[in-house]
């Protein structure tokens, strides 16, 4: 790729004009479908958890932002809640949740313990934030936040879906997604 | 009270009283850790559970072991206090006579590596089998090494 | 929120083994029902379970190392986040703890003060207990309307502390902040709401619903010795016509001022456990309402420094959470921190004698009945 680059024949013709611009609107097209209808998997372990389920009660309603709580299976979801302390045993099972889910999956953390260990950032058995293990799309901030900072949160989440700025594991390795 | 002079009374030379904080929590002193099981067995007669089971690390010689007992019945409190060596730390288990004592002891086992013979499932119940070190003991450091471990080598 | 109840359970059964007609299956840990990271390890034969092995420890954190590592004051937010559906009862627990140790005798203002902050607790605690078993049994409708009262509350705690969850309105000495003015009337009439609502809609819904008793009668029956020989306390055990609430037998703060029953029930199943938190609900505004009564006016706290000594002692306290007698042991040597600080969580004797409740019900009732044991692992786990 690089070496054809300053090639006069290497700009690309109109059917190549007319496949990436395709390719960019099927794109557009999937992220738009994909940044409305957000199925999260409810990895809730601790005070967080106690927060999410009020966000998707009656006063803060999640489901008018087309986030669906439909079952806690891992590989029906695109999005991960992960709320509350994640502890040394349960980082495998956080990650074998994560794997579990299909390609474009969106990881959302919640909660001080989750961004950085928070309150039990001296703890000997508590994971001093979830970025050491896995890619984090969006943070939010609090111990514990309020029900109305999830729903900003997805709604920050949708934004960058459609602006397609989600980060990626690609083959073990953090990245920011193409195109 | 009648039930700290009954049990003293069978154990005239094992047991002893410390002063408690209040009259209704007594404070008893085991000397004699290989009879543990023998008083529990008295104590059953007046207390109902084992309300809890506190292991306090002394470093450098001794772990000190507070079975604290309740009853539903009369809201006394019985507490008895043994020490046992703390590179020996092994002491005769009391979960066949209060079931509640079972996973008070394999926690003790979990944190400070305290064993509990006779006792039928004596495993670590907090932290995974592979778990390196007995945390709550006190000279076990919570460094960075151990904070920035990330648990995932840890079988499941 | 339509989580936990069929798809959750399911997705998470992994098939060990298979000998005869026996499978072993795990169920867990994330999410059995919307109680938390707990992992059930069960032998069934048909829909019936023979063996089962709880097994815990999915968020400790080390509550109690951490203790040792901090001044007395600044454990004051662990302490709230160790049963987070009722912080603030263990905010009461720990401060008096220190206080004993410390011989700190608060003012009348803040004992009263403290009793009330304990029952709106405790109210919010099994409102949301009844939210968790409407879900876990698929009543929705359940849910939303005890998450509904619920909020209620938890404005009157936001407006009162600042704080939803973790409120941190419990200082050493007494308390951070006095009520805001306007709050009483606005309590009391909440107070109005949610009784009219527990006794009339709820009624529809669970309790006195044919559907809601299929699924809770006769299910996980606790026997009074069961509940004896593993240590149950709290409404789990006062299900099972043991009467024992230590608000009442071993009064602290002003209990032994107020007038108030034990609510006992005898089948000692799920639905007696339901129904004995329904009425505690009941009991508890009856208090909140005797305390806005004869709330004494004056000082809310006396002065403990942020940094203090406590010479070598031993101080043991245990007081009634939502979920049972709750105590701790603190060990002291003198410096500015804890030597040692034992927790004592009632839900752990709870999950303890599940290997034994268990045994020989369905499988479809395993989440019934966790539901109506209402543990926490934040204070299983510690």
């Amino acid at each position: 790729m690089e070496e054809i680059k300053n090639n006069e024949f290497s700009y690309p013709g109109l059917g190549e004009i007319i496949f990436m611009k395709t390719e960019k609107f099927i794109e557009d097209v999937l992220n738009w479908g994909r940044s409305r209808s957000l199925w999260p998997l409810t990895f809730g372990t601790k005070c967080c958890a106690m927060e999410m389920i009020p966000f998707g009660a009656t006063k803060v309603d999640a489901d008018r932002t087309g986030t669906l709580f439909v079952g806690d299976s891992p590989r029906q979801a695109d999005l991960i809640l992960c709320s509350g302390t994640i502890s040394k045993k349960m980082a495998r099972r956080l990650l074998n949740a994560y794997e579990q889910m299909p390609s474009p999956k969106y990881v959302i953390a919640v909660g001080a313990c989750n961004i950085s260990g928070g309150l039990f950032h001296d703890s000997y058995n508590s994971i001093a934030g979830i970025d050491r293990i896995m890619p984090v799309d969006v943070y939010i901030p609090g111990c514990p936040p309020r029900p109305e900072m999830f729903l900003d949160a997805v709604l920050i989440l949708r934004k960058l879906i459609k602006e397609n700025k989600i980060k990626r594991y690609e083959n073990g390795v953090l990245g920011r997604d193409k195109s | 009270m009648e039930f700290l002079d009954e049990i003293k009374a069978k154990f005239p030379n094992v047991l002893e009283s410390v002063d408690g904080s209040n009259e209704n929590e007594s404070v008893l002193l085991l000397k004699d850790k290989t009879k543990i099981k023998r008083v529990c067995k008295e104590v059953k007669n007046h207390f109902d559970i084992l309300f809890m089971l506190m292991a306090v690390d002394k470093p450098p010689k001794i772990f000190e072991l507070n079975y604290v007992f309740s009853s539903y019945k009369t809201q006394n409190i019985l507490t008895i206090r043994v020490n046992i060596e703390r590179d020996k730390a092994v002491i005769d288990s009391i979960s066949s006579l209060f079931e509640s004592a079972d996973w008070e002891e394999r926690e003790t086992y979990d944190l400070f590596g305290v064993e509990f013979i006779g006792h039928k499932n004596l495993k670590r119940i907090l932290l995974p089998e592979d778990w390196p070190g007995r945390p709550l003991r006190k000279d076990f450091e919570v460094t960075d090494e151990v904070r920035n471990w990330t648990g995932l080598d840890l079988k499941f | 929120m339509r989580s936990g109840t069929g798809l959750g359970l399911i997705s998470n059964f992994r098939f060990m083994e298979k000998e005869r007609n026996r499978i072993t299956i795990n169920i867990g840990p994330v999410h059995p029902s919307t109680h938390g990271v707990l992992k059930f390890k069960v032998d069934i034969s048909g829909d019936t379970m023979k063996k089962i092995e709880p097994e815990i420890g999915f968020v400790h954190r080390g509550v109690e190392k951490m203790a040792e590592m901090k001044y007395y004051s600044n454990f004051m937010p662990i302490a709230d986040k160790l049963d987070y559906i009722a912080a603030l009862n263990w905010e009461v627990l720990y401060a008096s703890v220190v206080e004993k140790a410390l011989k700190v005798v608060i003012p009348p203002r803040a004992v009263y003060l403290r009793t009330m902050m304990c029952e709106l607790q405790r109210i919010m605690s099994h409102l949301l207990f009844i939210g968790h078993s409407g879900e876990d049994l698929g009543n929705t409708t359940l849910f939303m309307w005890g998450f509904r009262e619920r909020e209620l509350l938890m404005d009157i705690i936001e407006e009162v502390s600042g704080g939803r969850l973790a409120p941190m309105y419990i200082s050493l000495g007494g308390m951070y902040y006095d009520l805001p003015p306007g709050l009483i009337p606005k309590l009391a009439s909440t107070l109005d709401i949610i009784e009219k609502r527990v006794k009339n809609e709820y009624r529809a819904l669970s309790y006195e619903n044919g559907l809601f008793k299929m699924r809770t009668v006769g299910v996980g029956i606790i026997e009074a010795n069961l509940a004896i020989k593993y240590g149950l306390t709290g409404p789990n055990a006062r299900a099972s016509g043991i009467k024992c609430d230590l608000r009442k037998n071993a009064p602290y703060l002003a209990y032994d001022k107020l007038d108030f029953d034990i609510i006992t029930a005898d089948a000692g199943d799920a639905y007696a456990r339901f129904v004995v938190r329904v009425n505690e609900i009941l009991e508890s505004i009856k208090i909140v309402r005797q305390i806005i009564k004869d709330l004494p006016s004056g000082e809310i706290k006396v002065k403990v420094p942020w940094i203090f000594t406590i010479p070598p002692s031993y101080t043991f306290v245990r007081q009634e959470t939502p979920r049972g007698e709750a105590a701790m042991y603190m060990v002291t040597d003198g410096g500015q921190k804890p030597y040692r600080l034992k927790i004592r969580a009632p839900s752990l004797y709870a999950v303890q004698a599940m290997s034994e409740i268990f045994v020989g019900g369905k499988v479809a009732d395993i989440v019934a009945i966790l539901g109506s044991l209402d543990p926490t692992p934040g204070e299983v786990d510690r």
